[in-house]
């Protein structure tokens, strides 16, 4: 049976070491760059007209910039529409790699943690230096929900930070294991057809794990798109907390 | 003219009493096929959504564990930290991790208040209603 874990391997494509530290350019490192290649290019491209009556490129451009623009301003209000560029490009750079990934062949550099967890942390961190140079101290009332009873508030204060020291681990978690875990389902039951055909009068069920990887693309395609909508969606509901701490 | 002389006007020469039931006839029935072409298209665009809603559905489920997990790895690791730094081993790391529980079930909670406005939203209301509760 094809290994289903070996389309997540990283191999080095052009080994560089600086003190000691690996920084090889690695086929993870190929597809990001591809991404933000195909990203740039489809943005140079399409908006180079610039017509007041958009053509198809230009349309899909600025459908895709309404919608995370919607979506921020929706969230966060005016405010927080000053940050629409690191919104905008975390959206398109999953999406992108995420739908790259559905490629047969194509890396998924997404389905690595080290690379979500990155995105994630790169959100943690813009939402505390946010929040704390928006709000100053005024910040930390964040984990002060109002209306608690003084006698239980340092347990609530407390549950209230972990809650928010564990947001940049289920955000980084969700989008890994999404794509983990289709690709790792798509590649078994590609692999059942593959044992199926070569297993005599069995090779007559080999159509039924056939039709569910179909199924599957289907809805891996779909999940592609729900997880960058999922990680912006966050994104934004977090920078609305370091917008307004109140609540 | 080989036709008798018609007094109703050029416009209803051929309207017989026949030809006018047998053309309500054809409009009721046009009606009806209409009827059901309409309730035809909204149940199907009802079951787009419904599907639609499902493939959010395993999102959200992956959501939903992640926030309560994330939590609970959170407070287990604070208060496994603290019981290194300041050798009480197991206490603070069992608090913690309750803690992290309790957090864990706030997130979930948070989530799903958000979920439900979105899915709301997004269906008007169709899909996802509350469903009564016995104590209610």
């Amino acid at each position: 049976m094809p290994d289903p874990i070996h389309q997540f391997e990283i191999h080095p494509i052009l080994p560089i070491k600086i003190f000691g530290w690996d920084i090889s350019f690695t086929n993870s490192s190929l597809f990001m760059l591809l991404t933000v290649v195909l990203i740039t290019a489809f943005f140079m491209l399409s908006m180079r007209s610039r017509a007041l009556v958009p053509g198809r490129l230009q349309s899909m451009a600025e459908v895709g910039y309404e919608f995370v623009g919607n979506m921020l301003r929706e969230s966060t209000g005016h405010a927080g529409m000053k940050y629409f560029p690191l919104v905008f490009t975390l959206f398109t750079f999953i999406f992108v790699c995420n739908m790259l990934g559905m490629i047969p062949g194509f890396f998924t550099v997404t389905s690595h943690i080290v690379v979500t967890a990155a995105l994630a942390a790169l959100v943690f961190l813009t939402v505390l230096a946010v929040g704390f140079a928006k709000n100053g101290i005024r910040f930390l009332k964040l984990f002060v929900p109002s209306g608690v009873p003084i006698l239980i508030l340092p347990l609530v204060i407390l549950i209230e930070i972990i809650s928010f020291l564990s947001r940049p681990i289920s955000h980084s978690v969700r989008l890994f294991a999404n794509m983990l875990a289709g690709h790792i389902t798509l590649k078994v039951f590609g692999g059942f057809v593959v044992m199926l055909l070569g297993a005599g009068t069995f090779a007559a069920l080999s159509p039924l794990p056939l039709l569910m990887a179909v199924a599957l693309t289907a809805l891996e395609v779909l999940v592609a798109f729900l997880q960058a909508y999922v990680f912006t969606m966050l994104t934004c509901m977090y920078l609305n907390d370091a917008l307004h701490p109140g609540h | 003219m080989s036709e008798p002389a018609d007094d109703r006007g050029p416009g209803r020469r051929q309207t017989s009493p026949e030809d006018t039931a047998a053309f309500e006839g054809r409009l009721s029935e046009l009606g009806g096929r209409l009827d059901k072409i309409k309730a035809q298209r909204e149940a199907d665009a009802h079951a787009d959504l419904d599907a639609d809603m499902r493939g959010r559905g395993m999102a959200y489920g992956m959501r939903m564990a992640a926030e309560l997990v994330g939590a609970v790895i959170v407070g287990g690791a604070i208060g496994w930290g603290l019981d290194k730094w300041l050798g009480s081993t197991p206490w603070l790391f069992l608090l913690f991790f309750v803690l992290g529980f309790a957090a864990g079930v706030l997130n979930v909670v948070r989530a799903y208040e958000g979920m439900q406005k979105e899915i709301m939203v997004r269906t008007g209301g169709r899909i996802g209603n509350k469903v009564p509760d016995d104590e209610d």
